[in-house]
């Protein structure tokens, strides 16, 4: 990844799908998409990312949140939180 | 950091329509979408003959119906002829559509996840498929259902589906819900099995030949001051058959049923339990403002009833690691 390139995805603000509906048990979110109609489960470290994106914070601040609160590295914390944004990006649950 | 998506596939391919289309129906690929001036317009009933009919806690009275179509319901749903007095929750008034389909049909020798699109707005919510198009109004509990023929297979597909969405949305109110599962009760007590088309619900019910059957395909979960209770509907069996029994018996547990070499039972977390319960509740998930209550009721259920993973293979032997208990 180039270093702007980088910078740009680092200020975006991603949120949920306005469509999803979710719930979080036990740690874990449990999340529906009815236009596709798919559950998906997250873990609690997945569930901590999802809770953050309401489109107020950037992954820079989501980011500083994991390493805040989670025993991970920030380089490593920064390398999941984008690919786990694309993965979620790709099932239609981020905007 | 280990972040995991676990994906669950969705028991059905809905194709949801969220923006509602102007005209009286619009036409793409064949498809003919009812608008909210198609619903409004004024159509012929069937007849004027009427029936109760009562799935669980849910009631329904179908107006609109010829004498033959009354007979012939009559007899199928016989167990589930409703007699009680009390008001009735939802009346669908059933008429002629006065026309061929709505959706097309697939291509013969061709097969496609049966579909089924809906539409709310503020006349209520609109459900439609291939043969049948229905609105209810969610104020008054009043529906119509225009159905493409007035007897024979499409017919009876429409006017089934249709109540199939209306059971499983309704049922919601009471804190239950429907499951696409086989139930099937052995010394007084409901087994549930799910899982996807093909997964074994029907091989189940198959293999417990001295046991009552609700249903090989879909199940209401009723919540009563007793606990949660098993009961099955009038529809959704292979072959049409009709379960024996109105009756609704305790949950002693939910199978996640999984073809397998061997037979093993074991427990499935509670938060992984939701997500997979909830990938079989059937119409409630395609519908958005009825998925944060399904899933409620889902996981106010699963405190009090275990779910477990079922390895089985096409014999009766999956009776003993249920009674076993491993």
């Amino acid at each position: 990844m180039q270093p702007d390139q980088e910078m740009m995805d680092l200020m975006a603000k991603p949120a949920r799908n306005p469509n999803s509906a979710f719930r979080v048990y036990e740690e874990k979110a449990v999340i529906v998409l009815p236009e596709r109609s798919e559950t998906h489960l997250l873990n609690p470290i997945g569930s901590h990312i999802w809770d953050r994106m309401d489109g107020n914070r950037s992954l820079r601040e989501i980011c500083d949140s994991i390493v805040a609160e989670f025993d991970v590295p920030a380089d490593r914390a920064l390398a999941d939180l984008l690919e786990f944004v694309a993965t979620l990006k790709k099932k239609g649950l981020v905007i | 950091m280990q972040t995991r998506t676990d994906s669950l596939s969705g028991t059905a391919a809905v194709e949801a329509v969220l923006s509602p289309p102007a005209g009286l129906l619009t036409e793409a690929r064949g498809d003919h979408r009812p608008t909210p001036l198609w619903f409004d317009a004024a159509r012929v009933p069937f007849g004027d003959r009427s029936l109760d009919l009562k799935f669980g806690p849910v009631r329904f009275r179908i107006d609109g119906l010829a004498p033959n179509q009354a007979a012939d319901l009559a007899g199928r749903f016989r167990p589930f002829l409703d007699a009680g007095t009390g008001a009735q929750r939802v009346t669908v008034r059933l008429e002629l559509a006065e026309i061929d389909h709505f959706l097309r049909e697939p291509a013969a020798g061709t097969v496609e996840n049966y579909r089924l699109e809906h539409r709310r707005d503020e006349k209520g919510l609109a459900i439609w498929s291939y043969e049948f198009a229905g609105r209810l109004d969610l104020a008054t509990g009043r529906a119509r259902l225009a159905l493409v023929e007035g007897e024979g297979a499409r017919f009876d597909r429409g006017l089934e589906n249709f109540l199939r969405v209306l059971t499983a949305s309704y049922i919601l109110d009471g804190g239950g819900f429907l499951l696409h599962g086989a139930g099937v009760v052995r010394d007084g007590e409901a087994h549930i099995f799910f899982g996807p088309s093909g997964s074994g619900k029907t091989t189940v019910t198959d293999l417990s030949p001295h046991d009552v059957v609700l249903s090989d395909d879909l199940t209401l979960i009723v919540r009563t001051d007793r606990g949660y209770e098993a009961a099955g509907i009038p529809f959704g069996m292979a072959h049409h058959r009709v379960p024996g029994t109105t009756g609704s018996f305790p949950v002693a547990g939910f199978y996640k049923l999984v073809q397998a070499p061997q037979v093993r039972r074991e427990p499935v977390p509670y938060s992984l339990a939701v997500a997979e319960v909830a990938a079989c509740l059937p119409f409630v998930m395609q519908e958005g403002a009825q998925v944060v209550i399904a899933l409620d009721n889902l996981a106010r259920a699963l405190t009090q009833i275990p779910v477990y993973r079922l390895e089985f293979r096409k014999d009766p032997s999956f009776w003993g690691a249920i009674t076993r208990g491993h």
